[in-house]
């Protein structure tokens, strides 16, 4: 164990870093902006990294060295490229390196940089999927490794970060890339959005991850496609029955009709199961959302254009006066052009090619 | 005050919220701005010029930056964020990065960096410099390497890589630093002889990454964000690709081109008729539904636990579904649990005295949202879809700190970004308040000494004050021509 003196001078009196000349930061002028009280330890570690950067050395050294920084400043934006650069120069242990960012993506939840090198590090140890062999890949530790449990750490490891955040931006965003990467689109993907939905009906990541498995794979109709629509919808409208009031499976049913172009009058009979405006008892209202959707399939209906501002006269008055002021101006809307429903179809909206711009 | 008010009503009732404390927030950011940020900054270390902005820009919105500082002062900040510009063009985000004394060392370790451009020339602006001191041509030059062919731009090049997520931050960031340098006129730039970015891939990138829900994403398929929605909009303003105003009476032919499909299916026709001064793609396809979408942000869930609240419950109920509080079906409980549960609250209704804004459904509300969604509806012309007075009061006695600054959360130590985002969110909303009052251009035309806060440019995020000295520093380049001006007070 070292004791406290030798933990704040890591590097001036090791004699492995001997021959490094540390060049200190130069804070130009009397009056810098943002000027932070650096540690002694944060302060010597960069001043060595600054060195090895301009002499762009890979060696293990630097390895330690960039980890050392890493863990004080993760948001650095060229130590993580660099340290990439000097893991495949030393041919190190990339498995290695994966657990180590495993406790590192815990500690820092909000951090970006630490998931894009987790792709990268994955893209190295398995570059080629398809071909199911690291094989093709350079020589280094870990080549021709075992994709299916690869794939198989990784998916539990992206579940155990769930545990602490179901709702983390970046851990989503790399199970997409994971699922693309790896083709896992027939493989439970689908079944893991439903159990995370299941989870928690009201988690928005969850819903949006079950739009891109079924709707993202490239070449896929997704809900285009009438038995997926079926499925889809079918799933959909149980999630609201449990919870009609959550907003993430109406915005998911509005944009299956879009996607699929239909009019979204096929959901009117479901939508007053939770709206319904003709009882002689007064309104049966139980789904602002349901409400919402009414207003937009009664507004692209001239006939019904009464019956569309009684909707948003209740959401604006009684059912969701948080957004009185979006209801005023939806009925303004409503006055100045007939037939305004926020959806009145836009079908070229829907030639839309997204998949192929998927290409990390 | 009921919760079942009508907007009308409202807007004209007379309570009144708190004022904010300018003494206290300009004790807070001179505190920022003369002694050293704690340790605890270190993980931002990488990010001192996004800070430097924050506290300039603060005190600049306070009025309190010239009251405070000396000429001398002001030109020793301006000296320090030059002493960040790369001479290839761009500037670094910290002087942490810098390895420029080293004599025969490499300098591919120590790039600009794209969010860092926008924000240093951002801060001059605010400062009062003239740019004379910017490498524009180079700036300019290295914009164009930083954009990638499917047209989104990344944060640094690295060995002739562009490294960075493909997020719409970069993009916003780039076209800030391009509409400073060169303003939304499109083609070879006439005065530097620098060729364009391209602002065409560059739409249809942003249009890509539009949800199903109507939001923005970081990119295809990825789930809908306020800070992405916010800076894909401004994005669009700053290349002047926005959809003409839709609530304006847009023409026929207008409608259309707002509903342009992409180049790529093959419909529009090329570039080459776009440079005729001819159809142009426009972002956003369906910008009534991008605007459900941000007022759909509006939450009154503003605390942990409220959010707690909302977990994996079984069906909704006020206390369950906080957005949802007026009204619950009582004969639809799966269970007798959660009829229990029904008969044991309270039958009063959750006053919507603080009304918070979250950047992605289902989410508790977040100061900083109050901006990236306030700002959003602004540079939409859609303002007045948000009541003002409640989320001012969720800003003023949720979030707000004591020792000044903002939160997070309600309690929150008070940080940077926080602190600076609560105080645009709230410069924006005094111009939506007055705004409703008053003709639509008042607001922003009133006088500073009448205003709480200078007015904000909802597009660049600087004071408009600040921002309107770009016009004469065009008029010195040379790239003014009249059209492309549009703001200045």
């Amino acid at each position: 164990m070292p004791d406290h003196a030798e933990d704040e001078a890591k590097y001036y009196d090791d004699p492995e870093w001997a021959d490094i000349e540390p060049i200190q930061q130069a804070d130009q002028g009397p009056n810098p902006l943002a000027a932070i009280a650096y540690t002694d330890e944060y302060a010597e570690a960069m001043a060595y990294l600054r060195t090895v950067m301009a002499r762009d050395e890979k060696s293990e050294r630097v390895l330690r060295l960039t980890k050392d920084v890493i863990e004080m400043n993760p948001a650095h934006y060229t130590v993580w490229l660099y340290r990439a650069q000097v893991l495949f120069a030393t041919h190190a242990d990339l498995h290695k390196e994966l657990e180590w960012l495993n406790e590192t993506a815990s500690q820092y939840q909000k951090n970006y940089q630490i998931w894009h090198h987790r792709q990268l590090i994955v893209s190295r140890l398995c570059p080629d999927p398809a071909s199911s062999a690291a094989t093709r890949g350079p020589p280094f530790p870990g080549a021709g490794i075992d994709v299916d449990s690869l794939v198989a750490k990784e998916t539990s490891f992206v579940a155990s970060m769930f545990d602490k955040d179901a709702k983390n931006y970046h851990v989503w965003s790399y199970r997409q890339w994971l699922v693309r990467h790896f083709g896992l689109w027939d493989k439970g993907e689908l079944e893991f959005t439903e159990a995370s939905i299941e989870k928690d009906v009201r988690n928005n990541s969850a819903w949006n991850h079950r739009w891109y498995v079924v709707n993202g794979k490239e070449g896929s109709e997704g809900v285009k496609e009438e038995k997926v629509r079926e499925r889809e919808i079918a799933f959909t409208k149980r999630q609201i029955r449990l919870a009609p009031q959550n907003q993430s499976p109406w915005n998911y049913l509005r944009g299956i009709l879009r996607k699929a172009n239909l009019r979204f009058s096929t959901v009117q009979d479901f939508c007053i199961e939770f709206a319904d405006l003709s009882k002689p008892e007064g309104d049966d209202v139980f789904s602002s959302h349901a409400l919402d959707l009414l207003a937009d399939i009664y507004a692209v209906d001239e006939g019904r254009n009464e019956q569309a501002k009684r909707c948003l006269l209740l959401l604006k008055d009684k059912y969701d006066p948080i957004r009185a002021n979006y209801w005023q101006y939806r009925l303004e809307m409503l006055d100045k052009e007939m037939g305004s429903g926020i959806d009145s179809h836009l079908p070229e909206h829907e030639t839309r090619n997204l998949t192929s711009a998927v290409s990390v | 005050m009921s919760c079942t008010y009508s907007s009308a009503s409202v807007l004209s009732s007379p309570d009144t919220p708190p004022g904010l404390d300018k003494k206290r927030h300009t004790r807070y950011w001179l505190r920022c701005l003369r002694t050293h940020l704690p340790s605890a900054y270190i993980p931002n270390d990488s990010n001192r010029m996004t800070l430097a902005f924050f506290t300039i820009s603060a005190l600049d919105l306070l009025s309190s930056l010239v009251p405070n500082t000396t000429p001398e002062e002001r030109a020793a900040y301006i000296d320090w964020i030059y002493s960040c510009q790369i001479p290839s063009g761009g500037f670094r985000a910290s002087p942490s990065h810098d390895l420029s004394a080293v004599k025969d060392g490499s300098a591919q370790w120590d790039p600009a960096n794209v969010p860092a451009t926008y924000f240093a020339l951002a801060t001059l602006l605010i400062l009062g410099d003239d740019l004379n001191r910017v490498r524009r041509k180079e700036t300019l030059k290295w914009l164009r390497c930083m954009q990638r062919d499917d047209g989104s731009f990344g944060e640094t090049l690295v060995n002739g890589k562009i490294e960075g997520g493909m997020d719409t931050r970069f993009g916003y960031c780039a076209t800030c630093v391009r509409y400073i340098l060169r303003g939304k006129r499109e083609g070879p730039d006439p005065t530097s002889e620098e060729q364009d970015t391209d602002v065409d891939a560059l739409v249809e990138c942003l249009r890509k990454a539009e949800t199903y829900d109507g939001g923005m994403s970081e990119m295809p398929f990825h789930e809908a964000h306020a800070g992405f929605t916010y800076c894909a909009i401004a994005a669009l303003h700053f290349i002047d690709r926005f959809p003409w105003p839709i609530r304006s009476q847009p023409s026929e032919g207008q409608r259309a081109f707002n509903k342009m499909p992409l180049r790529k299916e093959g419909i529009v026709s090329t570039t080459s008729s776009e440079q005729q001064g001819g159809i142009k793609t426009r972002g956003l396809t369906s910008p009534d539904l991008t605007i459900h979408w941000l007022a759909s942000r509006l939450t009154a869930t503003i605390s942990s636990e409220d959010e707690e609240d909302t977990y994996a419950d079984e069906t909704d109920t006020p206390e369950t579904c906080h957005d949802a509080h007026s009204f619950v079906h009582t004969a639809n409980f799966p269970t007798s649990m959660g009829e229990t549960s029904e008969k044991s609250r309270p039958t009063s209704h959750f006053a919507l005295d603080w009304v918070g804004f979250n950047g992605r459904c289902n989410k508790v509300a977040d100061t900083c949202y109050a901006f990236w969604v306030g700002a959003g509806l602004t540079l939409m012309n859609a303002s007045r879809v948000i009541h003002p007075t409640p989320v001012r009061r969720y800003l003023l006695e949720q979030t707000a700190h004591i020792v000044g600054g903002f939160g997070k959360l309600p309690g929150d130590p008070p940080d940077v970004y926080h602190s600076y985002l609560g105080l645009a969110a709230l410069s924006l909303l005094e111009t939506a308040a007055q705004a409703a009052h008053e003709s639509p251009r008042e607001g922003r035309d009133k006088p500073v000494e009448e205003r709480e806060l200078k007015a904000l440019d909802a597009c660049m995020c600087v004071s408009i004050e600040a921002k309107s000295r770009l016009y004469a520093i065009w008029q010195r380049w040379g790239v003014h021509d009249g059209k492309d001006w549009d703001g200045g007070g």
